[in-house]
């Protein structure tokens, strides 16, 4: 079955080549150009891993991973925030939410698709423990 | 001195006195005592010249009245009794042991009278009283002789005069001691100027004077006098020196409002805390600055007033022996008193002597410092995250390239588009910053000249032309050549439409339009950029010359705004004294227009370029 990905960023030229290249590696891929749109989709195709940026108009980044958060409780699927901010200051906010990872700007298509790999064939050798990044 | 003087002029007086008395009174008895022989005598004389002749002279050997007067005397200055003739032969005579009977003198035509016998030799005076016979005829006369007393003084009245003269010499001490006593003030009072002349220090005559003078009372007025003298001079001075001081006074007061008002003038706030942590100035500034008014603030504790603990911490600390006096001390906090306030406050002990007496705190604004440094973080920010998005992009689209270019020729030419795109948006990126950073440190200063704007369309239009028509969009140009000049730095101005025309081509629809347009009306020349793109909502219509501010996309297609393009035109339209108006509307396109002053002909007087 393909897993899905969902794609969030306000960058239409990030989504267009993630679509592409993770298409090219099976997984199916949705997008969104905000956080509410994302709340949308997610709600519509409940994604195995969501890939977002940080700074968006609207809801940003955090905020979308708290509601995300709070809303699935029990689907605590991997989060990955792409972020130019290299300050350690900038990444506190992730220490109360689990399985959030970041992704550093500029983004290396291949380094995720290279993560999103290892997750799956690490969450396969665990199935009891299905959503561990 | 002065009292023994007093003394022996008492003693004299007094012995004066007491010899004027003993002498009137010794005057006095012997007058009486003259009276007294007087009428004795002249009484006797008178009853012996009644008595027969016979009786006085008896015959020889019988005794006579004479002889029994003599023998009764009782006074013991008896000296004789005689019965003389005319002839002067005495016709009987009696004496007392040791007087004679001196002869007789021719009777007076009074009758009865009195004569005195000088004394002879080694006898006495003697007083004689005499009277006619009247028995005997005219010339026969009766004489009796008293001795003169042989001195003045009667030793028996002795103890009466030593008893009186005692009595007044007694009085002596007595009145002495009274005047002593009466004058002892004076004489305190005396001593009193000497001293008080003598700590003046300025009349050292008078010190000497008084030294001479001052055992009587005349050398006490005098000094008195010399006193109030001084006295009078040394309240003139006194007078001058309360001038002197009172205009110094002034001068104090003068200055030390000054130094008031220079404090109180001053844009920060100050505070003086005493040693134990009291409040003892503090000028009005603090009010806006703490949110805490001067009176709530005078003669209290810190503790009493101060609502932020990193200021009481830091009084704290000062108010703390252990700390280095000379150490000074900043803080940053922000107030409770006033939210959105950000202070500098910096401690400082006041010393003098090697001891601090209190400790002055300066309270500084330093809300625009912090808000400026908040910015200038901000901008870096802002700025690396608008440098990384493209650079992200055209790393992401490299990578693609290389792994999927060779196979599939639309990802090739759409990566290198998008590569060229955000190479160009990158660009543009940084002249944008360069110029805003330019402007905003006031390096940019417009050089305006007379400039024909037909001129300087037509040139941006050439420019513009090119881009627009790479993505399929019309751009025309319409504009009189009978505009007015205006007055612009050529190349600031020439960056202002070269954004207005980046942006009408950038948000445009394919197959849309751009029209640069210039009119002329009344006071003022409009320029316009009037595009058929995709417009603006009023919300982002109003915030779109916000520096950064970037107008939400939405679809598929990247526009690569920066945020900086419409913050420059207005800046540089606002320098120019013009102003930036946007109409907008969303779906159907927008109109910018710059509104720049006519220049009336021939006010510059500048080269038209």
């Amino acid at each position: 079955m393909k897993k899905t990905i969902l794609l969030v960023d306000d960058e239409p030229h990030v989504i267009r080549v993630l679509r592409l290249m993770l298409e090219r590696e099976g997984y199916q891929v949705v997008s969104a150009n905000d956080g509410a749109e994302a709340l949308d989709k997610m709600a519509a195709a409940r994604p195995d891993v969501m890939v977002s940026d940080i700074q968006m108009a609207g809801m940003d980044g955090r905020e979308l991973c708290r509601t995300t958060r709070a809303r699935y409780p029990d689907e605590p699927f991997p989060i990955f925030v792409m972020t130019s901010m290299t300050a350690s200051g900038e990444r506190e906010w992730v220490r109360e939410l689990a399985h959030v990872d970041f992704l550093e700007k500029p983004l290396s298509p291949r380094q995720l698709v290279a993560r999103l790999a290892a997750h799956f064939a690490h969450a396969a050798t665990q199935p009891e423990n299905t959503h561990a990044a | 001195m002065k009292n023994n003087r007093i003394g022996l002029i008492l003693v004299g007086s007094s012995l004066a006195v007491i010899a004027l008395v003993v002498t009137l009174l010794l005057q006095r008895q012997q007058t009486e005592h003259a009276e007294q022989v007087r009428a004795q005598g002249l009484g006797m004389v008178r009853s012996l010249a009644a008595l027969p002749a016979s009786v006085l002279v008896p015959a020889k050997g019988a005794p006579g009245v004479l002889d029994s007067i003599l023998a009764y005397r009782d006074n013991p200055d008896f000296a004789y009794a005689a019965v003389s003739a005319a002839d002067g032969r005495s016709l009987a005579e009696v004496a007392s042991a040791g007087a004679l009977v001196p002869p007789a003198a021719p009777l007076a035509l009074t009758g009865f009278a009195e004569r005195a016998v000088p004394a002879g030799q080694n006898g006495r005076a003697i007083r004689e009283f005499h009277g006619p016979l009247a028995s005997a005829g005219e010339k026969t006369q009766v004489r009796i002789g008293y001795f003169e007393p042989r001195t003045p003084f009667n030793m028996k009245d002795l103890p009466f005069y030593a008893l009186i003269a005692l009595a007044m010499f007694l009085l002596v001490p007595l009145i002495y001691l009274v005047i002593k006593r009466e004058m002892a003030p004076l004489a305190a009072l005396g001593e009193q100027l000497r001293v008080a002349a003598g700590q003046t220090n300025t009349n050292q005559a008078l010190a000497l004077a008084s030294a001479d003078a001052d055992a009587d009372v005349r050398g006490l007025a005098h000094k008195l006098n010399r006193y109030l003298d001084q006295a009078s001079t040394r309240i003139r001075e006194l007078e001058q020196e309360s001038v002197a001081s009172m205009a110094s006074g002034r001068l104090l007061e003068y200055g030390s409002n000054k130094m008031q008002a220079v404090l109180q003038c001053l844009p920060d706030g100050l505070l003086v805390l005493d040693p134990a942590g009291e409040v003892t100035f503090a000028t009005g500034k603090i009010e806006p600055l703490l949110g805490v008014s001067v009176a709530d603030v005078l003669s209290q504790p810190v503790e009493a007033w101060c609502r932020d603990p990193e200021l009481r911490a830091m009084l704290a600390r000062f108010k703390s022996a252990g700390l280095d006096t000379r150490s000074q001390m900043t803080i940053e906090f922000n107030p409770s008193g006033v939210p959105g306030k950000r202070l500098w406050a910096t401690a400082q002990a006041l010393l003098g002597h090697s001891m601090a007496y209190g400790t002055l705190v300066v309270l500084r604004d330093a809300t625009r410092e912090h808000l400026a440094r908040q910015a200038g973080n901000d901008f870096v920010a802002h700025v690396a995250h608008e440098l990384k998005s493209p650079l992200n992009v055209i790393g992401m689209y490299g990578e693609m390239l290389a792994d999927v270019g060779e196979d599939d020729p639309a990802v090739r030419v759409e990566a290198i588009n998008v590569i060229q795109d955000e190479v160009e948006r990158m660009n543009s990126l940084v002249n944008n910053l360069l110029n805003v950073s330019k402007l905003e440190m006031g390096s940019m200063r417009p050089e305006r000249h007379r400039v024909k704007l037909d001129d300087l369309l037509r040139d941006a239009w050439q420019q513009a032309r090119t881009r627009a028509e790479a993505k399929g969009i019309r751009l025309d140009l319409q504009v009189s050549r009978e505009l007015a000049a205006v007055s612009v730095d050529k190349d600031m101005f020439r960056i202002a439409l070269n954004n207005l025309l980046n942006n009408a081509i950038k948000y445009n629809q394919a197959g849309g339009n751009v029209v640069l347009a210039a009119d002329e009306a009344d006071l003022d020349v409009v320029i316009a950029v009037r595009d058929s793109g995709i417009g603006m909502s009023p919300e982002d219509t109003a915030r779109v010359t916000e520096k950064f501010y970037r107008v939400r996309e939405s679809g598929d297609e990247q526009r690569g705004g920066h945020g900086l393009g419409l913050y420059l035109t207005n800046q540089i339209v606002e320098l120019h004294h013009g102003r930036l108006t946007i109409e907008s509307e969303l779906g159907h396109g927008s109109v910018f227009s710059i509104h720049l002053k006519k220049m009336p002909a021939l006010v510059d007087g500048g080269q038209v370029l």
